[in-house]
């Protein structure tokens, strides 16, 4: 029987969650058919046999979510993203292996290289599945409607092409014997003319705000765009982000990727330091996940204070940089 | 048969002809749109007709424009019999229609109103070279020359025929009564004249009919299905969205919006076919006021010029090929960055209905292709799931009453003689509260029967309708409409303007038929009835009136006598069903503006330019949004609701009661 074959995203040695969601969905897709991994890679350059590779022993380990082949592809190229070579070596090994279907996480890389592989093959893609069953037609639910939805729906295709909704099917373990081979993708010059070359830190110090552990933010009570080098500096010293409340942004003092609120970034963050925000429903939409809410206002009637675990009634101006200050001076003992 | 007989009958038969091969696949066209209920409601379709076309109501609230369209449109009715006289006098010099050729009073009514035509002409090209209005920017302007200087040849051969006619004692009426023709006459009279008369009545003719088979080809084919889409326009509830049948069977025919030309409704296509390219439109709306990509006539003719090219495809083959609408016609952001306001439906002198067409259009994009502004997922789903657009537990819905006495309507107990519905935003918005909890106190202050309720209450899926996510909101509504007429509620109040027009207009789809009133309506009345005395203080008060309020629903007096009973009221440029909106209709409020200027910030500005030092609102959507502008642009400017301004009223009027008393 031909086998299913699932693309594994992975990094510093260890496969995404999303992807360990997606073999379960290809298991079950495959009802017994034999569940094939790619994992690509740059070149090893190690003995596989030694076993002390990190991507090998990812590629080994795939055996507890119930992989019997983990194909290792190798090329200079690939310790970065790029979407069209990864499709073609997807596609490649789909070929090779005449897998009966190709499963991928739904996440943005994920449904670019199956879009990709989708394009080169003239095949259909079902996006953000969380079940497949095999058939003719093939039966698929869908999540839509940002997942308030969930769509049946059937796939006419000889190989489908699925990928599978991040976070909304737990990861499965099922042991296999797992056998690990290395597969050699023929690369054309083109296909990695779109690829990552280099990363650039947002500003703010790379910590993104959807996932800092201490969120600073800054309201109208900030006064002025200028007005927030001292939230900068605080978040600096904390390591974590700035945000700020849709009147700033509004304002055009600060970009909209820094919103906290309803229809900005939902936070959170271990700890959230709301200075001169008086906490509208649309903001604290956005920082109910924070554990902590420390709020700094010189009112203190605004809502902010009551949803807060510590409040501040007091001018940001003054007790913001005398934070920063007192922080920079037990830093300065400890040092 | 005269040699001019056959000519005339031949001309006459090539322009019928080439007419009717373009008027057929225009009509083919309409015949495949998709189904519409328009045909209800006959005396209202007849005032409508009688106020906005023959009356030209909406045109002459521009008066120098609209004064220039009526003389020409008006100059048009009464010169068609002309037309016949014209070709009668080609055929025979010496005939001409019977009776109404003959008559003093009609040759004086033709030389008037041509006299009419030819000024609103002259008019009309200086509105468009001297004035220049920005609402022309993007239209067709050359072709909008050639009309007009079609209409001026039109009128000046009819002069120049009656004038030689006149000089050639050919005249069947007497020439005094056709004193414009008749100066002209005395200029004519030479051996030429006769010439001239053939000439004049041969050019005239030639120009009508070359002009009749222009039109179907053209913008100006207004002049035949202005009439016809004014006459089935919406004449009741203008705030009320068509539903989307989900159970209609096969499941395959459910039309989920708009997502090519096959998709739109055969009133939809009569929209874009009668777009004159005013601009009308455009000059009120919010979205293009702020510099974002959005304007309502280029979104009409853009939709045109897909329906004409991709139609003809669709009507030869089932199959055939067709472009999406999105983005081959417009793009994601123009359909994104309609507030639904209305200006542009309530401005166009066509009865063009542009939210219908975003609507449909939104609800392809995010009912079939997922496909909308990923910040309102949230929204969308936490009406699907909790209730309400924040999130926030349902739990705590009552909470804003704690402490004010009002009762929770249980199950089963009896209906009070209101029931207020809160809504979301004043259930659990801070600034929003204010307006919920006056309303309360002033209700009890009234002695009035009511009660609320609480945790039964859930959001009426408004901002997911308005985003193009009708299935949500049809989950809602009939859960509510159930709540409701199990509660056995009659008379419902709300404060909010987006609830008024969803339990008002939009319900009875869904088997909820209520008295819907707003509480500014409601208050008002109260006070007229003595039930609440206020005290008008020191405030000088702008009213912000909101589109869901004003223009979809009517109430526009109402609000403003409590503003009177609370202060001293002045109006701001745009005010009343002119209104210009805050920015978050159209669920623009679960979106973020990062397209051109903010809207909310405008009005704002226009609001503080009154000099006013509070700006009164009756929406809670409008108060975050006004309250927000005026924290953005530090406006001196208090908002508050009308029912915290009319509570304060009574309040003042208490106090000094009290004073005098003792």
């Amino acid at each position: 029987m031909a086998p299913v074959v699932a693309l594994i995203e992975h990094a510093d040695g260890k496969a995404f969650d999303t992807s360990l969601q997606t073999l379960a969905v290809a298991r079950s897709f495959a009802a017994g058919q034999a569940v094939h991994a790619l994992v690509l890679s740059s070149p090893i350059r190690l003995d596989l046999e030694l076993g002390r590779n990190a991507v090998f022993a990812l590629a080994n380990d795939l055996g507890h979510y119930g992989v019997n082949v983990a194909h290792i592809a190798e090329h200079e190229a690939l310790d970065s993203f790029a979407p069209d070579a990864w499709a073609a070596i997807l596609g490649q090994l789909a070929d090779q292996l005449d897998a009966t279907a190709v499963f991928a996480a739904g996440t943005e890389r994920g449904n670019e290289v199956m879009a990709r592989v989708g394009a080169r093959a003239n095949l259909p893609l079902a996006t953000n599945c969380i079940a497949v069953s095999a058939g003719d037609p093939i039966t698929l639910t869908r999540q839509r409607w940002g997942g308030s939805l969930l769509e049946e729906a059937r796939l006419n295709s000889t190989r489908p092409l699925v990928t599978v909704a991040p976070h909304a099917v737990p990861i499965e373990t099922a042991e296999a014997e797992t056998k690990v081979e290395t597969f050699t993708p023929q690369l054309k010059e083109q296909e990695l003319v779109v690829r990552v070359i280099e990363h650039v830190a947002a500003a703010g110090g790379g910590v993104s705000l959807a996932e800092a552990r201490v969120v600073v933010s800054g309201g109208r009570g900030v006064g002025s765009k200028e007005g927030f080098a001292i939230i900068e500096e605080l978040a600096g010293l904390l390591g974590g982000a700035v945000g700020c409340s849709r009147v700033v942004t509004s304002a055009g003092w600060r970009p909209h990727t820094d919103q906290v609120g309803q229809t900005g970034t939902k936070i959170a963050p271990e700890l959230y330091i709301a200075c001169g925000i008086s906490g509208a429903t649309q903001h604290m939409a956005g920082c109910k996940g924070a554990k902590r809410i420390l709020a700094i206002n010189s009112d203190a009637e605004a809502p902010i204070m009551l949803n807060s675990d510590y409040a501040v009634v007091g001018d940001l101006k003054e007790i913001v940089p005398a934070i920063s200050k007192e922080i920079r001076a037990n830093r300065g003992h400890a040092g | 048969m005269t040699v001019a007989a056959v000519a005339l009958a031949v001309v006459l038969v090539v322009a019928v002809a080439l007419f009717s091969r373009r008027a057929v696949l225009l009509y083919r066209l309409v015949r495949m749109g998709k189904p519409i209920k328009r045909f209800d409601d006959l005396p209202g379709r007849v005032r409508a007709e009688a106020v906005v076309v023959v009356g030209q109501s909406k045109l002459l609230q521009r008066l120098l424009p609209g004064l220039m369209h009526a003389a020409i449109f008006w100059g048009f009715i009464v010169l068609l019999p002309t037309i016949a006289v014209a070709m009668i006098g080609i055929v025979d010099q010496h005939a001409t229609l019977p009776w109404l050729g003959e008559q003093g009073w009609y040759a004086l009514l033709v030389d008037v109103f041509a006299l009419l035509v030819l000024a609103g002409v002259i008019t009309a090209f200086a509105i468009r070279k001297v004035q220049k209005p920005g609402r022309f920017a993007g239209s067709h302007l050359r072709e909008a020359d050639l009309i007009l200087l079609w209409i001026a040849g039109i009128v000046i051969t009819l002069f120049l025929w009656h004038a030689s006619r006149i000089a050639l004692a050919l005249n069947e009426y007497p020439a005094a009564w056709a004193p414009i023709s008749n100066l002209l006459a005395q200029a004519l009279g030479g051996p030429l004249t006769p010439y001239v008369e053939r000439a004049a009545v041969w050019a005239h003719v030639l120009l009508i009919l070359s002009f009749l088979v222009y039109l179907p080809y053209s913008k100006h084919l207004h002049i035949f299905l202005a009439a016809v889409n004014v006459f089935f326009g919406r004449t009741k509830s203008r705030g009320r969205l068509e539903p989307v049948d989900f159970e209609i069977t096969p499941a395959e025919d459910v039309r989920f919006g708009m997502a090519t030309v096959a998709e739109m409704t055969w009133k939809q296509m009569v929209d874009t076919m009668s777009c004159t390219e005013c601009g009308r439109c455009q000059e009120v709306c919010p979205a293009y006021n702020t510099g974002k990509e959005l304007s309502p006539k280029l979104l009409i003719m853009a939709l045109r010029d897909q329906m004409l090219a991709d139609g003809p495809k669709a009507l030869a083959s089932a199959n055939a090929k067709l472009q999406p609408l999105v983005p081959v016609a417009v793009t994601d952001n123009v359909v994104w960055d309609c507030v639904t306001c209305g200006a542009c439906v309530r401005e166009c002198p066509v009865g063009i209905e542009h939210i219908d067409h975003i609507v449909d259009l939104r609800r392809n994009l995010v009912m079939v292709e997922s496909r909308f502004p990923e910040e309102a997922a949230s929204m969308l789903r936490d009406i699907d799931r909790g209730s309400n657009p924040w999130g926030k537990p349902q739990g705590d819905r009552a909470q804003w009453a704690q402490g004010l006495d009002v009762h929770v309507l249980q199950p089963g107990e009896p209906a009070p003689d209101v029931l207020f519905w809160v809504g979301c935003a004043p259930s659990f918005d801070e600034r929003a509260k204010k307006s919920a909890i006056s309303t309360a106190k002033l209700l009890k202050e009234a002695g009035v029967d009511f009660a609320i309720l609480g945790p039964r209450e859930a959001c009426t899926g408004d901002p997911a309708r308005r985003m193009g996510d009708e299935y949500t909101f049809q989950k809602r509504a009939k859960q509510n409409v159930a709540t409701l007429n199990e509660a056995k509620a009659t008379k419902i109040v709300t404060t909010c303007p987006h609830c008024f027009n969803t339990i008002g207009s939009e319900y009875a789809d869904f088997g909820g038929r209520y008295e819907v009133i707003h509480h500014t309506e409601f208050l008002a009345g109260l006070v007229r009835e003595g039930k609440l005395k206020p005290l008008a203080g020191e405030r000088t008060i702008t009213y912000h009136d909101s589109c869901y309020l004003a223009r979809h629903n009517d109430v526009r007096n109402q609000p403003r006598e409590l503003v009177a009973a609370a202060g001293r009221a002045v109006e701001m440029p745009r005010n009343r069903e002119r209104t210009f909106c805050c920015g978050a209709g159209g669920a623009r409020m679960w979106m973020e503006e990062k397209r051109g200027r903010p809207i909310n910030q405008e009005r704002v500005r226009e609001a503080a330019g009154t000099g006013a030092d509070t700006l009164a609102v009756a929406c809670p959507f409008c108060t975050v949004m006004l309250d927000d502008g005026v924290r953005e642009t530090g406006a001196k400017l208090q908002v508050i609701d009308l029912a915290t301004l009319l509570s304060e009223a009574v309040e003042r009027r208490k106090a000094q009661d009290a004073a005098a008393s003792h």
